[in-house]
């Protein structure tokens, strides 16, 4: 293995961590800031290191060290004292681990050398993730189980027969996915997403299977524990749910684990039907020609949203006090933006006036595709906090009967079009 | 008077597909965060501590404070008035001969536990001298024992009402 060889691997695993791990605490800052903005307040805006705020975002890392800090409670009667501290420990590895087989862009060919960009070089795709989102139930109900605690019971009991009634259809409705790409892994599925569905439409898979989009979306958040199907912690009925006795990193763990299956599900949705890291379009082949005039187009585009980005923040970011040092902070962020956008102008610059050789054509398109999974990722967790701050949790009764008699029924008709319409186009 | 018959909702299809009402409460929330997102400002939060609250009316029952009369010296006659008013019973007055032969009584101490009080004013209603008063516009009140927040006489008479009350 040459040194750049190791290197690629090296940065698919960075990636790879940084889109779950990493994303956890930027997620949990997007969804407190857009709960306020969505209700017309502010969120969390106070917490800074030297008068950087970062609209915020220290906040996260602020909680984060509380968590650290807290002592790590357990009560007397909890006898099964192993099994309380796996519980956590299994949702969060499940999580991240079911982010692993995530293509972040198309396969890079170095000396003739393939790398799959994902966490694990592996081909098992959409089983991988099915097989590891299963697992986290385990999690939740041996974590509620070993509480010794009427509310964390029932908390897991619910959420036990919700991700298990609700796997069905979401297996269900993968399948008619799986019948039009030929592949279970997730880079051929992408892949098969770059062309073109009529000359017009790209061929992503919410336009060749809608339905299947709404319930798999619909099951994702389901096992994701995400509201509108949150049942597992209804605060007005069962306090906390299944981790009502966790506290300190135990509860972190659960936490940081919910939000990592958040972003592991969006990413599955984004790679099944939103394209993956296609821009829609421009396949891989046309990137590699198309190089120099797209890093033309975005040496306008991206100081023009700089420009924009900068004239929110001289209004937007404020403080009270007039000589407060967290008013100085917008000059630096101007700055720092303007420092990046020069850096890349010389860049693009220089791309085109030397130009491009094969390798860095290559580097480019995978820097590219890993740009816009990223964008469509957080769109899509976007759309999972705009949910749960939209609409209210089911009652229990209503969740079982739309997965048993609605979701179900309907992958299943959908599987039995999907399958004629392939049977009828190759006969 | 004629029967009236209100229309149940949830039989059309539209509404059992839940689908529409569900985008619709979707772009109500989506349309609230990008008008606060394009204009902060507009957002009613204040930052507390350093923008403090300008609606204090005339009436809001802040921390008590005893008034004086015109030469500088305490209205209070000491009638224990208040004090049987109170029904957190958090005043405790002391009295003494008052000597200076403007009136026959006045308090020795006066004191009022604000850990008890419960704000509600009663002993402004009670006070037949206008003494006491919650005018000062007060609305948190700070301190690092429980012993601070027992209120004296004299930190009761150096107390002002609030300016533009």
């Amino acid at each position: 293995m040459s040194g750049l060889a190791i290197g690629i691997v090296v940065l698919n695993v960075v990636l790879a961590l940084l889109f779950s791990l990493g994303a956890a605490p930027i997620l949990v800052w997007i969804e407190r800031r857009v709960a306020g903005l969505i209700q017309d307040r502010l969120g969390p805006n106070r917490c800074h290191i030297a008068g950087i705020r970062l609209g915020g975002l220290v906040q996260s890392l602020a909680d984060m060290l509380k968590l650290f800090f807290k002592e790590d409670f357990r009560a007397n009667a909890i006898r099964e004292k192993f099994l309380f501290s796996l519980a956590p420990v299994i949702v969060f590895v499940s999580a991240f681990l079911s982010f692993m087989v995530m293509p972040f862009a198309d396969d890079v060919y170095v000396e003739g050398e393939r790398f799959i960009m994902q966490g694990l070089p592996i081909d098992t795709g959409v089983l991988w993730f099915l097989a590891l989102a299963g697992l986290s139930v385990y999690g939740i109900m041996i974590g509620g189980w070993a509480s010794r605690n009427k509310y964390a019971l029932l908390g897991a009991m619910r959420s036990g027969a919700q991700v298990i009634s609700y796997e069905a259809a979401m297996g269900l409705s993968l399948i008619s996915v799986l019948l039009c790409y030929p592949s279970v892994q997730l880079g051929d599925i992408v892949r098969a997403q770059g062309e073109l569905l009529g000359g017009i439409l790209p061929a992503w898979g919410i336009f060749l299977q809608p339905l299947a989009a709404l319930i798999f979306i619909v099951t994702a958040f389901a096992e994701a524990n995400r509201t509108p199907f949150d049942l597992a912690e209804g605060e007005s009925e069962i306090v906390g749910g299944f981790h009502t006795e966790y506290g300190a990193m135990r509860f972190g763990l659960f936490f940081v684990g919910e939000y990592v299956a958040m972003s592991a599900s969006s990413a599955l949705i984004v790679t099944l039907f939103f394209g993956g890291f296609q821009l829609p379009y421009l396949n891989t082949q046309t990137l590699h020609v198309t190089m120099p005039l797209i890093l033309g187009a975005l040496g306008i585009v991206v100081p023009l949203g700089s420009f924009y980005c900068i004239r929110w923040m001289r209004k937007h970011n404020r403080w009270a006090l007039p000589n407060d040092r967290r008013n100085r902070e917008s000059a630096w962020l101007s700055n720092i933006i303007i420092g990046l956008n020069g850096i890349l102008a010389a860049g693009i610059g220089y791309g085109l006036i030397v130009g491009l050789s094969s390798f860095s054509t290559h580097m480019l398109t995978a820097l590219l595709q890993v740009v816009t999974f990223a964008l469509k990722l957080l769109a899509m967790n976007f759309v999972f906090v705009w949910v749960r701050w939209t609409l209210p949790r089911f009652r229990y009764d209503q969740l079982q009967m739309l997965g048993w008699k609605v979701l179900m029924p309907l992958a299943l008709a959908n599987i039995i079009v999907t399958a004629s319409v392939i049977v009828l186009k190759g006969a | 008077m004629g029967v009236k018959i209100v229309p149940r909702h949830g039989k059309t299809l539209r509404e059992k597909l839940y689908l529409p009402a569900i985008f619709g409460g979707m772009k109500t929330t989506l349309r609230h965060f990008t008008a606060n997102l394009g204009d902060t400002p507009q957002i009613k939060t204040f930052s507390y501590p350093e923008e403090q609250p300008q609606d204090i009316g005339e009436r809001y029952r802040g921390v008590h404070r005893l008034t004086k009369r015109e030469d500088g010296s305490v209205r209070c006659v000491a009638c224990f008035m208040c004090a049987s008013a109170c029904p957190a019973e958090c005043i405790f007055i002391e009295a003494q001969e008052r000597e200076d032969g403007v009136d026959e009584k006045m308090p020795k101490r006066f004191d009022i536990d604000l850990l008890e009080c419960v704000f509600c004013g009663a002993c402004v209603e009670a006070c037949p001298c206008d003494a006491i008063r919650m005018d000062s516009g007060i609305f948190s009140f700070i301190g690092k024992k429980r012993e601070d927040f027992i209120q004296t006489k004299e930190q009761l008479l150096a107390r002002e009402a609030k300016e533009n009350a």
